[in-house]
């Protein structure tokens, strides 16, 4: 198993993770840890999608990418870092404490970017 | 579960009804209401949460206990229905059960209904009513003008089988209005002969007949309104009396005004449909800041909608250009760019209390 295989399965084990997994930019699936209750494609075409709709947006008002966009929905969270050539992406449910979580999600992050050499 | 456990719930049940009385709280409301659930009886905790958000209208976990609890008793309703369609089809089953699946958002069987609705009943416009409202309540959303235009072909169609259906007629003349068919809009609306229009109506009326003509090129007029972000008209109900008044305007400036005062805020905007209120760094309504936070938001309902976890709420963005909050709740907006610095649990807080402030002031959270 990749190292990268490793860190996303590691972090699903973390509380109040659902899912997690890394992104090209344009949406294709590097790796994943989804479990059966969703379809990796369809997380990563959204996640690409909200990630470069951002980034177009903050671009147009003169601003960088973003680092870390979090979002918070009615049922549930998500988490997007950005890696440089792709993102990971961190699905959570609706009661996860993302203080806990951040510390995990941003430790995945920075071994995902030595694993994959992708740091910018 | 066992005899045993149930007991046990129950007596857990008497003590936590004791408790909302004697100390009421969210947090008592939710577990008497997380009881229930437990117990099965979603009508009772749809019943606990309405109690508590008459008391505390501002609380999230509420909030989502009344989601989810209002969720299990629809599809019991719909489960309902679906067997008495099964031994007796007539319209108004159809109409109830695609009004089922049209509140909970779920399109699949909505489509599915309305198709076998309007196989066995091709005259009635019910299907093509539903559908156009679907659509139209997708495009309000996301101002998709392929969603747009599907939403104008169902209503016209609906209208087609029957000229008097005045629910079609009314949300296509406010569509049209909407987006700049001012004369579409008007020819619909003229063709209503009511002797007595409702509040709603003559607000429609009103305001159609004081909008400026766009166009009537429909397809052209929804390509803009999903280009600029923007409708170029404001509902008709967005001016309701509370948000009218100094006060209601009054106290969302002032609330404005202290977030934007608050240590590392740069920029704060409260934003309703295609108005905006802005302090700190902002020249006007044309900053290029308040396109980013609407197409942001725009972005996160899509995103949390099509992946199934319920409405976007909340975002906060973090980069080289600090932090941007963004607090959302249907066409309501309250964002704010700060410092890495800035306590930003702090702002959102205050930007939440923005957001449901304004609402509770339209009487929409009612």
């Amino acid at each position: 198993m990749s190292s990268i295989q490793d860190s996303l399965n590691d972090l699903r084990r973390a509380d109040g993770v659902k899912a997690c997994m890394l992104v090209t930019n344009d949406g294709l699936v590097v790796a994943e840890s989804m479990g059966n209750k969703f379809r990796d494609d369809i997380v990563a075409g959204l996640a690409s999608y909200l990630s470069m709709t951002t980034n177009k947006a903050l671009t147009e008002a003169g601003l960088a990418h973003f680092d870390t966009f979090t979002l918070h929905a009615a049922h549930g969270k998500s988490v997007l870092v950005d890696l440089g050539e792709a993102f990971l992406v961190v699905l959570l449910d609706q009661f996860a404490d993302l203080e806990q979580s951040r510390g995990e999600i941003q430790g995945t992050a920075q071994r995902l970017r030595r694993s994959a050499k992708m740091s910018r | 579960m066992n005899l045993i456990q149930r007991l046990k719930i129950w007596k857990e049940l008497r003590r936590l009804e004791q408790r909302v009385r004697e100390e009421p709280s969210p947090s008592t409301f939710v577990d008497l209401g997380q009881v229930f659930i437990n117990l099965d009886m979603l009508d009772r905790a749809l019943q606990a949460a309405d109690d508590g958000l008459l008391l505390f209208p501002d609380s999230q976990e509420l909030q989502k206990l009344r989601d989810f609890a209002w969720r299990g008793v629809n599809r019991a309703r719909v489960d309902d229905l679906r067997s008495k369609l099964n031994k007796a089809a007539n319209s108004k089953l159809y109409r109830d059960l695609a009004s089922a699946y049209l509140e909970t958002g779920d399109q699949g069987a909505l489509h599915a209904t309305c198709e076998e609705w309007s196989v066995r009943f091709p005259s009635d416009p019910g299907p093509s009513l539903l559908l156009g409202q679907s659509r139209l309540a997708g495009y309000y959303r996301d101002f998709s003008a392929r969603e747009g235009l599907e939403a104008v072909q169902h209503l016209e169609r609906a209208l087609g089988l029957d000229a008097r259906e005045r629910k079609a007629r009314l949300l296509l003349a406010e569509v049209f209005y909407r987006i700049g068919a001012i004369q579409r809009s008007k020819a619909l609306l003229d063709a209503m002969t009511s002797p007595q229009d409702d509040a709603d109506l003559q607000n429609l009326r009103r305001q159609v007949a004081a909008a400026r003509p766009l166009g009537n090129d429909i397809e052209a007029l929804f390509r803009n309104a999903e280009e600029s972000g923007v409708l170029p008209n404001a509902p008709p109900t967005a001016s309701l009396p509370p948000l009218r008044t100094e006060d209601g305007i009054g106290s969302i400036r002032d609330s404005l005004a202290g977030i934007a005062e608050m240590p590392g805020v740069r920029k704060a905007t409260y934003i309703k449909g295609t108005r905006a209120l802005v302090k700190g760094d902002i020249k006007d309504g044309k900053d290029a800041f308040l396109r980013t936070i609407r197409v942001v938001a725009k972005a996160g309902h899509r995103f949390s909608r099509r992946l199934d976890i319920g409405s976007f709420k909340k975002g906060v963005l973090q980069g080289p250009f600090g932090v941007i909050c963004i607090c959302c709740y249907g066409e309501v907006l309250a964002a704010v760019q700060c410092d890495a610095t800035a306590q930003v649990d702090r702002i959102l807080a205050e930007l939440q209390e923005v957001v449901a402030s304004s609402l509770y002031a339209m009487g929409v959270s009612q």
